[in-house]
């Protein structure tokens, strides 16, 4: 999309706005702002300190509401607000070379790295009940969540609430993407190395590529109102523009070659469901299927039992597949599906203590024979194709294990939380459980503290089974309504890297009016 | 004289119990101290409605507890000899818009019969008979506090309540409150269920379903700018407002973090009514471990971790960048710089790991496990250099079986994949075209 473009669709937009909303009134706003310094070091297994971290992490947020006339109290009226929210993600402790393209790969180059970054995390106009309470709207970078994951895009949303128990939403614009302005690559498919090349040679990390524009829509139709069944059918479709570097390396096997051109992303369908009946139980199910990959890449269903009013029975399933961007080889790889089933408890023993705990196993394919490409394949051959020439386990099926337990003690000004863990399977064991607490004195003094002990045996690599033990205290001060300043101590050691530490200090701020 | 004795001995027995009849049923005057005598259970149906069996009571945020002091029989005053309703005495919820409107009738209300005069709040009197005493209703009163009786606390509901549209809606007070005309003392039992509300609430946010809406601020508090603004109100001196179990199945426990995606993917405006998208992308988009995710000392626990995929990395990490970005300048990434690497050390030997022919242990099996765990690791280059169709490991074959299937679908849509591998002339690709 052009700039020019961008302004006529910038400007429709708030001429839309402005029509449609009634005379601004006195708005409620808000500012905030969360600040996280964190000092501690990065060490190999043997023990010698690779990064030196010395992070920053900072944000900015404002919010206005009642940015239309409505009369108090009236949940009926239309409202409008506003929304955003800036993050700065600095690391002191990185070089500079680290970051720079234009340095050699000897000097310590990692292509889409930045000592400090700033995205737009949010951003957005919302109205809502609009039209008598027919439309809803978003406009700016925003989220969407629902069963095809967490998701960010810069555009526009609009939802119509339809009589009969529906409503209908539509949404366009573009995906958020990695080394596009303000951005961060976290809501992008997964298996492309992806960023801004801007003052890279073309001979330089080709494997990594450009980050260009990712046009993106999608529609969804969701139950309203009904509050003992609800479901979203959903729908995205993400392309990819640009170039694209299809041989990644600078010299050697191949000159680098380009496929340009756009070109599905991802396009997926998802739908999910919940139910619940009284005192008896609920329950819940959801499905995506990744039209790419033509395959179903997620199922998970949970059946709820209510026995009495303290004690909830689950069973739970897990189907999962990785899927990747379409530009990426990955999606064509060989990828098993695991297939976690479990049953799991929750009593409330009093309105203060809680517990949760259960137990699961995890079902996963593993190839037993040779590949069987299907029929009139013309591969040449390879050891894939021969059982003589490679092992293949004669269990297709190997199970890992899992249980844990939790427990929660919770007053008005008291936190007590109790947690253990075990998973067990042919990669490794992992085993452990810690115990946290916070206290708030005089609704102005924090104090908490952590302390766990953990063990893992990597049956990979035997050479790195540890145990560690763990502790975390802390001191803060509230020194108003969502405003605190707070110290943190953290000491973990195990046999693997000796002793590690991490200091922190956290200030949280929030003004509003 | 005799006869007559014998006569009038039915009389004086009659003299003789009635006294004893009325003071062995003094207790009655103690009636309006419980819901039912005996303070025996009162029946569900009774009770509003969606109330549970067993019942928990109705919310203790929503309607914090309250310190009754004065006993009521709503049963005797409702019978037809006294012949009240329920706006005799709360007339005012006939008007009442706001859930913070007091509804409870003063003392005056009760002077007409009791012979009370409680006009002058200052100077009570009382009654001439034994029902218009202080401490006839007043529980806990003694001759010696004067005009000061034990108070009454009933804490105003963290709700919004138009009684008033309700009422001209012509919905009765039992169908919010349950048989309060069978019982003795109304208490906090009698206030309504949330479930109950949903047997008329149970249309959607526009115009076309009228007002009896689901939304949740239609009846909850709304936060101010401070809270989220658009959000309800969550945080009360009664306690934190948490969805019920059988809402969304989305009840609060322990282990809540482990399956919150569940009810999130299926409606996630239902977790916006109380959480700011900050609240889920503390963790979804953090970059300050959450250690009540990832415990202690995660730092060096997370391989094994992600080996296992115990938890899923990918609901919060984008590989390619959140992990690739620190295994590169850590060194444990093939393609950190030349300067920082030293990635023979993650993986077992290459004997086991790699080398022909495929033994237990080899990476292909771990791929095909877990593929998600080498994407943490490696650029797709690191692959494509032995599994490319010309690559040094020419003909290893990465396909999944039955690939073949739905090829042409993924070359057509996007054949950038297939030309990292496969010239594009390849005759192998001709079996997708």
């Amino acid at each position: 999309m052009t700039a020019v473009a961008t302004r006529r669709v910038a400007s429709l937009a708030l001429l839309a706005v402005t029509l449609v909303a009634p005379p601004v009134r006195a708005l409620d706003a808000e500012v905030t702002s969360d600040t996280a310094a964190q000092f501690y070091d990065v060490r190999s297994p043997t023990g010698e300190t690779v990064l030196t971290r010395r992070r920053l992490v900072t944000t900015l947020g404002v919010g206005a509401y009642g940015l239309v006339e409505a009369p108090p109290g009236d949940v009926k009226a239309p409202e409008l607000s506003f929304r955003a929210r800036l993050r700065y993600d600095a690391d002191y402790g990185a070089s500079a070379a680290e970051g720079a393209p234009t340095v050699s790969q000897g000097l310590g180059l990692v292509p889409g790295f930045s000592r400090g970054p700033v995205d737009l995390m949010y951003g957005y106009l919302e109205g809502r009940r609009l039209l008598g309470g027919w439309l809803g709207f978003k406009l700016g970078r925003q989220y969407v969540t629902d069963v095809l994951g967490w998701w960010s895009f810069d555009g526009g949303e609009a939802s119509l609430t339809l009589p009969f128990y529906f409503k209908a939403e539509a949404y366009g614009g573009l995906e958020e993407r990695g080394g596009m302005p303000l951005s961060t690559p976290r809501f992008e498919r997964d298996g492309i190395w992806r960023g801004s090349r801007a003052g890279y040679d073309g001979l330089l990390y080709p494997a990594f590529q450009p980050a260009t524009i990712a046009p993106a829509f999608g529609v969804a139709l969701e139950s309203a109102g009904v509050t003992w069944i609800h479901g979203r059918l959903t729908y995205r479709r993400v392309y990819n523009t640009g170039a694209s570097n299809v041989s990644e390396y600078a010299s050697g096997l191949y000159t680098p070659a380009v496929y340009d051109g756009s070109r599905i992303s991802s396009e997926r369908l998802g739908y999910a469901v919940d139910a619940t009946w009284g005192g008896v139980g609920g329950a819940r199910a959801g499905v995506v299927y990744d039209l790419y990959q033509a395959e179903v890449s997620s199922v998970y269903a949970n059946l709820d039992a209510y026995l009495g009013q303290k004690t909830t029975l689950s069973a739970d399933y897990d189907y999962y597949v990785p899927t990747f961007d379409a530009d990426s080889i990955w999606s064509v790889f060989a990828a098993e599906p695991t297939n976690d089933v479990g049953l799991r408890a929750n009593v409330n023993l009093t309105d203060e203590l809680s517990i949760a705990g259960g137990g699961s196993v995890r079902v996963y394919g593993v190839q037993t024979g040779p590949f069987d490409p299907g029929v009139g394949a013309r591969y040449a051959p390879s050891p894939n194709y021969s059982a003589a020439s490679s092992y293949f386990p004669t269990n297709g099926h190997p199970f890992d294990e899992g249980a844990n337990v939790s427990a929660r003690w919770r007053t008005g000004e008291t936190l007590l939380t109790v947690r253990g863990a075990g998973n067990f399977g042919d990669e490794g064991d992992r085993v452990g459980g810690d115990a946290a607490a916070e206290r708030v004195f005089e609704t102005r003094y924090v104090v908490h503290g952590r302390a766990g002990v953990w063990e893992w045996q990597d049956k990979l690599r035997p050479d790195r089974d540890a145990t560690s033990f763990g502790y975390v205290a802390g001191v803060g001060y509230r020194f108003a309504p969502r405003s605190q300043g707070s110290v943190e101590w953290e000491h973990n050691m195990n046999g693997l890297v000796g002793q590690r530490f991490r200091l922190m200090f956290l200030l949280s701020m929030a003004v509003s009016k | 004289m005799k006869s007559l004795a014998l006569a009038l001995l039915p009389l004086f027995a009659l003299i003789l119990v009635v006294p004893l009849a009325v003071a062995d049923s003094a207790p009655v005057a103690l009636h309006g101290m419980a819901p039912l005598p005996d303070d025996r259970k009162v029946p569900r149906a009774m009770l509003p409605p969606g109330t549970f069996d067993p019942d928990p009571g109705p919310s203790g945020v929503v309607f914090p507890a309250q310190r009754i002091t004065v006993r009521f029989n709503h049963a005797r005053h409702m019978t037809k000899e006294v012949g009240a309703t329920c706006k005799t005495c709360h007339s005012s919820a006939l008007r009442s818009k706001s859930a913070t409107d007091s509804l409870i009738p003063t003392g005056e209300a009760c002077d007409a019969c009791h012979s009370t005069d409680h006009s002058d709040a200052a100077h009570v009197k009382a009654g001439d008979d034994a029902s218009g005493q202080c401490g006839y209703c007043h529980v806990g009163y003694k001759a010696s506090d004067g005009n000061v009786v034990p108070a009454l606390e009933l804490p105003r509901a963290n709700l919004l309540f138009d009684h008033k549209a309700h009422v001209d809606r012509n919905i009765g007070c039992p169908q919010c409150h349950g048989a309060v005309d069978q019982l003795e003392l109304a208490t906090r039992d009698q206030l309504p269920r949330m479930r109950g509300c949903f047997n008329c609430h149970q249309a959607s946010d526009a115009a076309s379903r009228g007002d009896a809406k689901s939304a949740c601020d239609t009846c909850h508090v709304r936060a101010d700018a401070a809270g989220g603004a658009t959000r309800i109100k969550t945080m009360f001196a009664s306690g934190t407002l948490l969805p019920p179990r059988w809402l969304h199945n989305a009840e609060h426990g322990p282990d809540f973090i482990e399956r919150h995606k569940t009810v999130a993917a299926d409606d996630s405006q239902f977790c916006a009514n109380c959480h700011k998208e900050d609240f889920c992308t503390d963790c979804h988009d953090g970059r300050v471990r959450p250690r009540s995710v990832h415990p202690n000392d995660y730092l060096n626990m997370h391989a094994i971790e992600a080996r296992m995929s115990t938890e899923r990395c990918t609901s919060c990490h984008q590989q390619q960048s959140f992990c690739l970005d620190c295994h590169m300048r850590v060194g444990v990434a093939e393609s950190s710089p030349p300067n920082a690497k030293e990635s023979a050390r993650f993986h077992p030997p290459k004997s086991i790991w790699s080398d022909p022919p495929r033994k237990p242990g080899h990476h292909a099996f771990e791929a095909e496990r877990n593929l998600n765990q080498c994407v943490s690791c490696h650029t797709e280059r690191d692959c494509v250099a032995c599994h490319g169709a010309l690559g040094v490991g020419a003909g290893f074959d990465p396909h999944r079986t039955g690939f073949l299937g739905g090829c042409a679908t993924q070359l057509r849509r996007n054949p950038r994949p297939c030309f990292a591998c496969h010239e594009p002339s390849d005759g192998v690709l001709a079996q997708c075209r």
